[in-house]
């Protein structure tokens, strides 16, 4: 069976009255979304719910609801992308084309959205634009695949594994000032870190 | 905007406040001259504007986009460019290195790249001066190179369980390893505290104790009367009549403006030097400013820096602590038998779950996500990392060039051309199977490579011939004399170790020349020059 965490009761944001005010805001914001969207339409955003949640292994609603929101901001701030390729377009564009692509695919060979098919479907689906290899060529030309699903994967990923639920999953102890971690040699721990939890 | 110098001709303007930008201004402000800075980006405070988070620090970087080319295009972003007062000394990871003997006679020792107009012993004085002026903590004795310590203040202590992990590792296999130099203060120093082991560094140090030209030299240089104006992109460089250089136009909240000056120099890295330089042509300079060369632009550097993550049965903790900690530069120079020349540096390396788990995703042996991604992830504790630092040799076709097309100012965007060449190759692989072999040798098993590149250098490479280059050792350009560059940008090899004490050493130098020169430099002004 997979697991699901070596630390289920630590919880990060228990600690968060010892974090500094800027962190702590920026950080418990992430915990209350809401679902209004500047740049996604509705139909982009229930294909990346279900294209995200499938990126990192993961359904829970509220995390996933953060991670839309993260990128519905990021496509609309008009923040710079640090790099692009020459023949890639810009993120805003490329994403948008590149839903749309997922769409046509999806209704040409099920006549669904991607958000209405089958798990494995949507998993080979994914797979194939991964590996550059989606059909057909007609729908997606103009849309360089290996780029659109790396760009889709960052994005998913710097918001997923920012939320706090994930970090005390995986057992990050999180922000650390004003108080610094101290302890650092082998079998150390400072006071608020997660402890390894017995898994039989 | 509230200007000091708004219509006047100052003796310096300094386009951008980054490592070497903020030692110029220092510097030369304290000499008596009267100096602007101007940088793109915002004034940061760091106790508010600084937070203890990978995804909101990512805007210390220069996120404008690049557009990236060749076998091999570069991450750019906050993966090498800083924005902002400090520039990268803000989210730089504070690992403060001299470069060796060897680094300056590539050609001479191997055949290869150029030999800098400079050796070792003309930067030793500024290398000592700055490492001075900001307390670097380190070892007793470096066993490497020319510079053997003592380091000013001690090295720091504790470590981080994963430079312990990496010094066990290295102990297994009789490598020779140190607490690396750190502009890090390990005890109170003026009036900043010593290192929390927060591990932060390169989302900036919130506590002050890692050293940034924000928190160091620009207030010294505001303190001795320089005007330092924030949000200011700096679109031009003019020329006069003669063909000298006589100011810049900038851009602060939309509007144009203007600051005339006797002498401009560049600080505004690898990238958006050469980019103003051919941003700025003219009719006189229609191939861009002191680019009479060809060389703007060319042969610039990043070092090759692939990650090496080992699983352990128990767990390590990568996030706690300064990332860097523990180094070895027992493969810096060339290695007989090893099929290249030059060589490498490693570092423990921690990391916080962002760079972990995009890391890991981009893996050697291909991408990672969904489930299996998941499930990697929830053992992030038990992961151990090496990164290397790998000298990368330069070729004239790796370079920054104008794209079509445009940023929102309507200037072309940078477009930066990068390959590996083979000789890059053959360290890289080197490296990564001794970082493996430290890993597994402190108990590990390897699990993900992951390639990556860091530090930019070069571009507008210092060189006594201009035919070659585009300024002498003193960052001073071939054609304009009163028109100076000095960033990571003059480097004329990328070295096998951390770059940023030497932009520094280099920019003190260049402002002791400044300072010696200055009657005659600034006499230049009516004189025509021939290019
Ligand atoms: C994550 C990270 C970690 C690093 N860690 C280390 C380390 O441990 N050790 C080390 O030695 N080095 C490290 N570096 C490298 C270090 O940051 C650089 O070597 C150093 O900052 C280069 O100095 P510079 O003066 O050339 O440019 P910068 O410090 O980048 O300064 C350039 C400045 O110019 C400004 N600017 C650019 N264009 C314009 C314009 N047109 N108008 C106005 N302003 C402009 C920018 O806003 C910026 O502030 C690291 C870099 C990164 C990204
Ligand atoms: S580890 Fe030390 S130097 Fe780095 S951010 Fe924390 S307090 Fe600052």
């Amino acid at each position: 069976m997979s697991k699901t965490t070596h630390y289920p009761s630590y919880d990060v944001m228990s600690h968060a009255e010892h974090w500094d005010d800027h962190t702590q805001h920026i950080v418990t914001s992430r915990l209350i979304r809401e679902k209004s969207y500047s740049f996604l339409t509705t139909v982009e955003a229930e294909i990346l719910r279900a294209w995200c949640s499938k990126l990192v292994g993961d359904m829970r609603g509220e995390i996933i609801q953060y991670v839309l929101c993260h990128i519905d901001q990021t496509l609309s701030d008009g923040r710079g992308e640090g790099q692009r390729k020459p023949d890639v377009a810009p993120a805003p564009e490329l994403i948008r084309k590149g839903l749309k692509a997922i769409d046509a695919t999806c209704q040409s060979l099920h006549a669904k959205h991607f958000f209405e098919l089958e798990d494995y479907m949507q998993q080979g689906l994914m797979k194939d634009i991964s590996e550059g290899s989606a059909e057909p060529a007609s729908i997606w030309a103009s849309v360089p695949q290996q780029d659109l699903f790396k760009k889709l994967l960052n994005y998913t990923l710097e918001a997923y594994y920012s939320h706090p639920t994930v970090w005390s999953e995986i057992g990050y102890a999180g922000p650390a000032y004003p108080r610094g971690y101290i302890r650092a040699r082998a079998g150390q721990w400072d006071a608020w870190e997660a402890r390894l939890e017995n898994e039989s | 905007m509230n200007r000091k110098y708004a219509n006047e001709e100052v003796d310096v303007v300094i386009v951008g406040a980054g490592a070497a930008g903020g030692v110029l201004a220092k510097e030369l402000s304290e000499s008596g001259m009267s100096v602007v800075v101007l940088d793109a980006g915002p004034m940061w405070d760091p106790q508010h504007d600084f937070a203890s988070d990978e995804l909101s620090m990512q805007r210390l970087g220069w996120e404008e986009t690049r557009l990236v080319d060749g076998r091999d295009p570069l991450t750019m972003g906050h993966n090498n460019s800083g924005r902002g007062i400090g520039g990268g000394t803000t989210h730089f990871t504070g690992v403060f290195l001299r470069f060796h003997d060897a680094d300056f006679r590539a050609r001479t020792l191997d055949g290869v790249a150029d030999d800098w107009p400079i050796g070792y012993d003309d930067l030793a004085p500024y290398y000592d001066k700055i490492e001075k002026e900001i307390a670097v903590s380190g070892p007793k004795h470096f066993p490497w190179g020319n510079f053997h310590g003592p380091y000013l203040y001690p090295e720091r202590d504790p470590l981080s369980p994963n430079a312990y992990v990496f010094q066990k590792g290295c102990e297994a296999l009789g490598i020779r390893h140190v607490v690396a130099p750190l502009a890090i203060l390990s005890a109170p120093f003026e009036d900043r505290p010593p290192c929390i082991n927060r591990g932060f560094c390169n989302q900036g140090c919130m506590p002050n104790a890692k050293f940034s030209t924000l928190i160091v030299h620009i207030p010294k240089a505001m303190r001795a009367g320089a005007e330092v104006l924030p949000n200011c992109m700096v679109t031009q460089v003019m020329t006069d009549k003669h063909g000298r250089a006589s100011g810049v136009t900038f851009v602060h909240e939309g509007k144009e403006y203007v600051q005339k000056a006797r002498l401009v120099i560049l600080s505004a890295y690898v990238v958006e030097t050469p980019r103003l330089l051919l941003n700025s042509a003219n009719g006189r300079y229609p191939s861009g400013l002191a680019n009479s060369s060809g060389w703007v632009g060319r042969g610039f550097m990043t070092h090759s820096s692939h990650d090496v993550y080992a699983k352990f049965a128990e767990e390590v903790r990568l996030y706690k602590g300064t990332p860097v900690l523990a180094t070895t530069q027992d493969f810096y120079e060339t290695m007989p038998d090893a099929g290249f020349v030059r060589g490498y540096t490693l570092h423990a390396h921690g990391a916080r779950p962002l760079a972990f788990v995009k890391g890991i995703a981009n893996s050697q042996t291909g991408l990672l996500w969904g489930e299996k991604l998941r499930q990697t992830a929830l053992d992030y504790n038990f992961y151990g990392r090496v990164t290397m630092v790998g000298e990368v040799l330069p070729h004239p076709d790796n370079r920054i060039t104008l794209a079509d097309e445009k940023d929102d100012l309507g200037l072309p965007r940078a477009k930066v051309t990068f390959s590996f060449g083979e000789n890059d190759r053959r360290l890289i692989d080197h490296a990564v199977v001794k970082m493996g072999q430290i890993l597994e040798a402190a108990g590990g098993k390897v699990e993900f490579v992951v390639p990556d590149t860091a530090h930019l250098m070069g571009g507008c490479r210092m060189g006594a011939n201009p035919d070659e280059s585009v300024v002498n050792s003193y960052g001073q350009t071939h054609d304009i004399p009163n028109l100076f560059i000095c960033d990571a940008s003059i480097f004329v090899t990328s070295g096998a170790g951390n770059p940023t004490n030497t932009v520094m050493a280099l920019a003190a130098r260049t402002a002791d020349y400044i300072r010696k020169q200055a009657a005659q430099l600034f006499s230049l002004s009516e004189k025509p020059i021939h290019v």
